[in-house]
C-alpha cells in the first residue's frame, strides 16, 4: 500500500474508532458527571461480560437490570401537554430501573433501585444480576459499582448494553420503567 | 479493496449511519395527529423562514427565530405560529397568536433541545392553511440541563421584566425573569427532580393592539425572552404573563421606550 494510502487508512480508522482512545482507569468514587463518555474496562467487584456472555446468561435465565435514565412525566404540566418519551427497547425480560446509575441518588432512589434488585432476586435467588444501559455510558458503570457496594452477590456489568445487544442481532423488547412503588 | 481497507470503510459506514438514522421523522409520525389533527399541512417555503443553528452551542438555550415573509401581493396574512421540537419530552415549544395577523414579522426565542431534534414553525394562514418548515438541530440534555440560576436567586428576581429596544434594527425584545423549571431538571442537592414550573401564557401589546400573544410550555428556556418586530408610535408596551402556578405578571413601559 503506498505511504498516503496508509495514512489515509489510519486517520479513516481513527475516525471510525469513534477517537475513544483507551479505556480510563477506574475512579475511586462515583462518576458524577458527563455520563456519555468511554467507560472503564473492568469495575472492582463485578464480572465484566461481552454480549455473547451476556446472550449466555439471559439464555440461562439471570435477572436483567437496565439502567438507562429517564424522567418520568412531570405532575405539574398544564393540562392537555403533549408529553412524549422516546420509546426504549431493551434485553427481553428485563427490569428498568431508571435514574439509578447517577453519580449520587435521593434516599427515594436508593430504595427503588434496591427494592428493584431485591424482587428480581426473590424471584430468581440464584441467578446472577446483570447491569447494563447502553454502550459508552457510565449509568450502568456507576449503578453496578453501587450494587456491589451494597453487597448483593453476582454482579455482573454488561458495558455494551443494548447498543452491544443490538448490533448482534440478538431479540430486543420495548420495555417500561419499573413503578416508583 | 484489501480486507484492513474494507473493514475501515465499513467502520466508517457504521459510524455515519448514526445520524442519518436519527434524522429519520419518527417521532413526527407519532405527533402529528396530536399537534395538527387531521389537517393538511403544506410546504411553507415562500411565506416563513425558520432559522436555527446546526449545532447549537448550549442545548439549555438554543436560539429559534421565523421570519414570516408573505410575497407582495400574496393578501393572506399569517394569525399563528406553532414551534415543535420532534425529540423534546413536551415537543410543543409554544403556539404564538397573531390576533390582527402578520405578512412581515420576526420572532425569534430560546429553547431547549432534549436530543438531535427536527424543529418545526407551523404557520396558520387567515385562510385556515398550515404551511410548515422545518430544520435539524445538533443539541442535547437542554431540558434536563440544570437551571443556570441557583432557586434563591430565581426567587428573588422572579416576574421581573426587561424591555429593549433595537430602533436600527426595527426590533424590540422582552424578557421575564422566571426559572422556567421544566421538571425534568434535577436538583443537584436533592437528587431529585425540581417540580415543573414555567410561564404559561404571555402577550405583549402596543397601546390597544396586540403585538402577539403564546401558550408555552416547558421547552422554553429559562428567563423566557423573546425579540421580535417592532416600530415605536410612542405609545406604552404593556407585557403580561401568567405561569403554571397562577402567579401573573404585568409591566408597562412608557412610550414604547425600552426599560
Amino acid at each position: 500500500m503506498r505511504r498516503a494510502g496508509r495514512l489515509a487508512l489510519g486517520a479513516l480508522l481513527l475516525l471510525a474508532l469513534g477517537a475513544a482512545g483507551p479505556a480510563p482507569p477506574e475512579p475511586e468514587g462515583y462518576r458524577m458527571e458527563a455520563f456519555r463518555a468511554p467507560t472503564p474496562a473492568t469495575l472492582q467487584g463485578a464480572t465484566v461480560v461481552t454480549t455473547a456472555e451476556a446472550e449466555r446468561l439471559w439464555r440461562a435465565g439471570a435477572i436483567l437490570v437496565d439502567v438507562l435514565p429517564q424522567p418520568r412525566a412531570p405532575k405539574d404540566l398544564a393540562p392537555g401537554t403533549i408529553f412524549r418519551l422516546p420509546p426504549r427497547d431493551s434485553l427481553p425480560g428485563a427490569t428498568w430501573l431508571v435514574d439509578v446509575g447517577y453519580g449520587a441518588l435521593a434516599p427515594q432512589t436508593e430504595a427503588y433501585f434496591r427494592r428493584g434488585l431485591d424482587r428480581a432476586r426473590s424471584e430468581r435467588p440464584d441467578q446472577p444480576i446483570v447491569i447494563f444501559c447502553e454502550r459508552d455510558c457510565w449509568m450502568s458503570w456507576n449503578a453496578a459499582k453501587r450494587a456491589v457496594a451494597w453487597g448483593y452477590k453476582g454482579i455482573h456489568w454488561y458495558p455494551d448494553g443494548t447498543t452491544g445487544w443490538r448490533e448482534a442481532g440478538l431479540p430486543l423488547e420495548r420495555a417500561t420503567p419499573a413503578p416508583e412503588e | 479493496m484489501s480486507a484492513s481497507i474494507r473493514i475501515a470503510a465499513l467502520a466508517l459506514s457504521t459510524l455515519l449511519a448514526g445520524p442519518a438514522l436519527a434524522q429519520e421523522e419518527t417521532a413526527w409520525g407519532e405527533l402529528r395527529s396530536q399537534i395538527v389533527g387531521a389537517r393538511e399541512v403544506g410546504d411553507a417555503a415562500g411565506l416563513i423562514e425558520l432559522v436555527t443553528p446546526k449545532r447549537a452551542e448550549d442545548a439549555a438555550i438554543v436560539p429559534l427565530e421565523v421570519k414570516l415573509h408573505l410575497a407582495p401581493g400574496d393578501t393572506r396574512k399569517v394569525t399563528a405560529l406553532t414551534l415543535v421540537v420532534d425529540e423534546n419530552p413536551a415537543p410543543v415549544v409554544g403556539t404564538f397568536r397573531f390576533p390582527e395577523g402578520r405578512q412581515a414579522f420576526d420572532l425569534q426565542t430560546r429553547v431547549r433541545v432534549n436530543s438531535y431534534s427536527w424543529v418545526r414553525a407551523i404557520a396558520e394562514t387567515d385562510d385556515g392553511r398550515l404551511h410548515m418548515t422545518k430544520a435539524y438541530v445538533k443539541a442535547a440534555g437542554g431540558c434536563s440541563a440544570p437551571a443556570a440560576k441557583d432557586p434563591a436567586e430565581a426567587l428573588a428576581n422572579l416576574g421581573q421584566m426587561r424591555f429593549r429596544v433595537f430602533a436600527d434594527r426595527g426590533e424590540a425584545q422582552v424578557q421575564l425573569r422566571h426559572p422556567n423549571y421544566s421538571g425534568l431538571q434535577m436538583d443537584q442537592v436533592t437528587r431529585l427532580y425540581t417540580p415543573a414550573w414555567y410561564v404559561e401564557k404571555l402577550s405583549v401589546r402596543q397601546g390597544d393592539k396586540p403585538l402577539f400573544s403564546m401558550v408555552g410550555g416547558i421547552s422554553i428556556s429559562e428567563d423566557p425572552t423573546f425579540r421580535f418586530s417592532f416600530a415605536k408610535t410612542g405609545e406604552p408596551v404593556t407585557v403580561e404573563a401568567v405561569d403554571t402556578q397562577g402567579r401573573s405578571f404585568r409591566q408597562t413601559f412608557p412610550a414604547g421606550e425600552g426599560s
